[in-house]
């Protein structure tokens, strides 16, 4: 009877076991509403990753909302940082006599030949009317002397106002512990003006001058360290001492005055004297397995 | 009796608590600077008297005078040991050379021992870099000292609901090392000298009013 039925027979079976689960009674059209069981996690807006140009947009526009404050502090520029156009001096200088031919080929003033030296001593000239090449390498060196005679003192108040800022951190640093006595012999060679510079720092106006005195002089130095001792040179013992000595001036500052900025070594200067004491230059640092002279 | 005279002590602890159990509050090391302020180095921190004898400066000696040697002052503060603890290593140091107390300390068990051996090894450099010193083995250790730094206490929570006063304990360490070679010790006195010394004082007395 089971064959019998067939297909249609399976049909009308399988409708006559829906309508017994699904009981026909006038349903109502419902609404589908989706409902979230499961939380879904996504990053909000504000933290997801943004590209460089959505980054940049976003802090350029925080900088028109609140601008950066920038908290000034003024300063004054009283120095320059660095010698402009450092001068080199010619080889063999103060090492031949005054009469023989080379020696009197150094003494011309190559400074008068130099374009730029002039026009630096034009400019020079403008600011400071007084100022001439024949009187001030004289200033120059009683500025020199004095200088060093109140590093040689601790009179710092004075000392600053021989001094630049730059030329006093160098001149005093490392003797705050340890005393200095220097004094000036006497000048071997009349000083004189060798190179003349004139630029300007920050603003196009704010100048400043240098100019360069050759000084040919004897001194005597000795360094004691902070228990007396002698750590350098000598008290008796006078050096001859060829130096090429920096002075600056503000020359904007009406009242600004020439000071000692640095002094140039050249190259080819004899070197100083060893201090007293010796000094370890530590070697290589070695493994535990290796030895010093399978390095060597 | 003993309950009650602990609970009567008990309330004046528990009072005494209240003043000086409060939570440690370390001490403001220097002022509050101002933004704009370039300064800000330990310089105004107050420097102690150990520490400024090392800003001493001598006089140039004269061409005939015996060489000064030259003395380094080095400490550290507040170092978390007991000062009793560390005087022993102290003790044990002093007179000595430098290299001799390095070793020392190097292969001693305590913990002092490896904070003195860094103070040491820093004055040394300091010495040697500062102070114009030329070779660095050649320093004694002149002085070695000791100090009481800043003493903490807290409760220490026993049972029953006992407690004990608990003190965190600190300590300095002062160093003085000198150029030159280490002095020799001083002999041990003997029986002779002290027999001889005793002599001496028996032989010392007068009569008064005599010849």
């Amino acid at each position: 009877m089971a064959a019998g039925l067939g297909r249609l027979g399976l049909l009308v079976c399988r409708q006559n076991v829906e309508s017994l689960l699904r009981p026909a009674r006038a349903a109502p059209t419902c609404l589908l509403v989706p409902v979230r069981t499961k939380r879904r996690f996504s990053v909000p807006n504000w933290n997801r990753e943004q590209s460089l140009e959505e980054k940049e947009k976003k802090l350029r526009a925080l900088r028109a909302v609140a601008p950066e404050e920038h908290v000034e502090r003024t300063f004054y520029l009283a120095c320059t940082a660095a010698i402009i156009d450092p001068y080199v001096p010619p080889e063999g200088d103060a090492r031949l006599t005054s009469l023989s031919k080379e020696g009197l080929k150094q003494k011309v003033e190559k400074f008068k030949q130099s374009a730029v030296s002039q026009l630096a001593l034009r400019k020079l000239k403008d600011h400071d009317p007084n100022f001439s090449t024949k009187t001030f390498p004289e200033k120059a060196q009683e500025i020199f002397t004095e200088a060093h005679n109140c590093l040689a003192n601790f009179n710092k108040q004075k000392l600053h106002s021989l001094v630049t800022e730059r030329c006093y951190s160098e001149m005093v640093r490392g003797n705050r512990y340890k005393t200095i006595r220097w004094s000036f012999v006497e000048s071997l060679e009349p000083p004189r003006v060798v190179h003349v510079r004139c630029d300007s720092m920050v603003n196009r106006g704010n100048l400043y001058g240098q100019v360069t005195v050759r000084m040919h002089t004897r001194q005597t130095l000795a360094i004691y360290d902070r228990f007396g001792r002698l750590m350098y040179g000598g008290e008796q013992v006078p050096k001859d001492v060829l130096e090429y000595v920096v002075f600056e001036r503000h020359l904007v500052n009406p009242y600004g005055t020439w000071r000692m900025h640095g002094k140039i070594v050249p190259e080819w200067a004899p070197p100083k004297d060893p201090i007293v004491k010796t000094v370890m230059i530590p070697g290589p640092t070695l493994n535990p397995s290796q030895e010093f002279e399978e390095i060597k | 009796m003993a309950a009650r005279r602990a609970a009567g002590a008990g309330c004046a602890w528990a009072r005494g608590l209240l003043g000086w159990a409060r939570p440690e509050r370390l001490l403001a090391s220097g002022s509050v600077f101002p933004l704009s302020c370039i300064h800000t180095s330990t310089s105004l921190e107050k420097l102690g008297k150990w520490e400024r004898k090392n800003r001493i400066v001598y006089p140039p000696q004269l061409p005939g005078e015996p060489r000064r040697p030259a003395e380094i002052y080095h400490c550290r503060r507040e170092i978390k040991y007991s000062k009793d603890k560390m005087w022993y290593l102290a003790k044990l140091i002093k007179g000595m050379s430098i290299d001799q107390a390095l070793a020392q300390l190097e292969f001693n068990d305590k913990k002092g021992a490896k904070v003195i051996k860094e103070v040491l090894l820093e004055a040394q450099e300091m010495a040697v870099r500062n102070h114009n010193v030329e070779f660095k083995s050649n320093l004694y250790i002149a002085e070695s000292l000791t100090g009481k730094g800043h003493y903490v206490k807290q409760i220490r929570y026993h049972g029953k609901g006992m407690f004990g006063i608990m003190k965190i304990v600190r300590c300095h360490y002062f160093v003085k090392l000198v150029e030159g070679p280490p002095p020799p010790p001083e002999p041990l006195k003997t029986g002779f000298d002290q027999a001889k010394e005793y002599v001496q004082q028996l032989r010392n007395r007068t009569i008064t009013n005599t010849l």
